[in-house]
C-alpha cells in the first residue's frame, strides 16, 4: 500500500474476484428452483396439404399453443427460448424435427400465454411420408440464465395425425 | 500513508468490499433482483474507494519520527571496513 494507485489496484483486484464469488453464489441458487411448466397444444385445422413439384411434402396447419412456463423463472434468468417442434418417423430417418412456432420469452409475467398460430415455419418433409403420419408436438425450452448454464427440456405431446390424401 | 495508516486502509477495502457483497446478495436474492444485487454492490465497491484510497489524514496518524537533519550530521556514516569480517551495525539515536 504504498501510494493511491496500489491501494486502487488491490481494491479492484479484490472487488472484481468477490463479484465472480457472488455471481456464482447467484448461480448456484438456481438449483433450489425446482419448476414445474405445463403446456397443451391442440390442432384446430390443417390448412392445406401439397406435394410440391420437386417431390417434398408441406403441411400449412393452424394451432392452439397454451402454456404456462413462468416456474421456469428465477432471479438469474435471462430469458426462455420456446418453440413447438413437430416429430415423426420415416423410413429413413428415425427421428424427424420440424419446427413450427418459437417465441423468446423475456421475463416471468410473458411466460403464461395462450397463442392461436398458423406455422411460423415451414412443415416440409423431404420425400413422400406425411400421409397418415402420426406425429408429436414437442414444446421444448431453453432457459438462459444471466450467470451459469444454459439448460433445456421439454414436453411431448402424442396423438396428432395428418390427413391420408392432399387437399 | 503511514504504516499503521497502510493496514488500517486494507482491513477497511476488506472488511467493507465482503459487507456489501453479503449484503448484496442477501438484498438481491430477497428482491428477486439480479440487478439490485449489482447496483448495491457497485455503491459498496465506490463507497469503499472513496474511503480506503485516497491519502485521508485519519491514515496518518502515526508519523514515523525520522531523525534530525542535525543529528545525523552529527554521525558520519562508518567508513567501508578493510577486513571482510566486519558485519554492519545500525545503531539507534534518541
Amino acid at each position: 500500500m504504498h501510494s493511491s494507485v496500489l491501494r486502487f489496484n488491490a481494491l479492484v483486484t479484490f472487488a472484481v474476484a468477490i463479484l465472480a464469488l457472488i455471481c456464482a453464489l447467484a448461480s448456484f441458487s438456481d438449483y433450489f428452483n425446482n419448476p414445474s411448466p405445463t403446456a397443451d397444444v391442440k390442432v384446430l385445422s390443417i390448412n392445406w396439404f401439397h406435394k410440391q413439384p420437386n417431390g417434398n411434402e408441406e403441411v400449412r396447419i393452424t394451432l392452439n399453443i397454451s402454456a404456462d412456463l413462468r416456474s421456469l423463472f428465477t432471479w438469474n434468468t435471462k430469458q426462455v427460448f420456446g418453440f413447438v417442434a413437430a416429430e415423426y418417423e420415416t423410413p429413413q430417418n428415425a427421428l424427424n424435427q420440424v419446427s413450427l412456432w418459437d417465441i423468446i420469452i423475456p421475463s416471468k409475467e410473458d411466460a403464461k400465454f395462450l397463442v392461436q398460430i398458423t406455422n411460423k415455419y415451414r412443415f416440409i418433409d423431404q420425400g413422400s411420408n406425411l400421409r397418415s403420419k402420426e406425429f408429436n408436438l414437442t414444446l421444448h425450452w431453453h432457459v438462459m440464465p444471466k450467470v451459469g448454464k444454459m439448460w433445456a427440456d421439454k414436453i411431448v405431446m402424442t396423438g396428432y395425425r395428418l390427413p391420408d390424401r392432399y387437399r | 500513508m503511514d504504516w499503521q495508516g497502510q493496514k488500517l486502509a486494507e482491513k477497511l477495502m476488506q472488511i467493507f468490499l465482503v459487507a456489501f457483497a453479503v449484503v448484496a446478495f442477501v438484498v438481491g436474492y430477497a428482491l428477486g433482483s439480479f440487478q439490485a444485487m449489482l447496483l448495491i454492490y457497485a455503491g459498496g465497491v465506490l463507497l469503499t474507494a472513496l474511503v480506503t484510497v485516497p491519502n485521508w489524514p485519519a491514515f496518518n496518524r502515526h508519523q514515523l519520527s525520522w531523525l534530525d537533519q542535525s543529528e545525523v550530521d552529527r554521525h558520519p556514516r562508518p567508513q567501508a571496513a578493510a577486513s571482510q569480517s566486519s558485519k554492519k551495525k545500525t545503531t539507534k539515536q534518541k
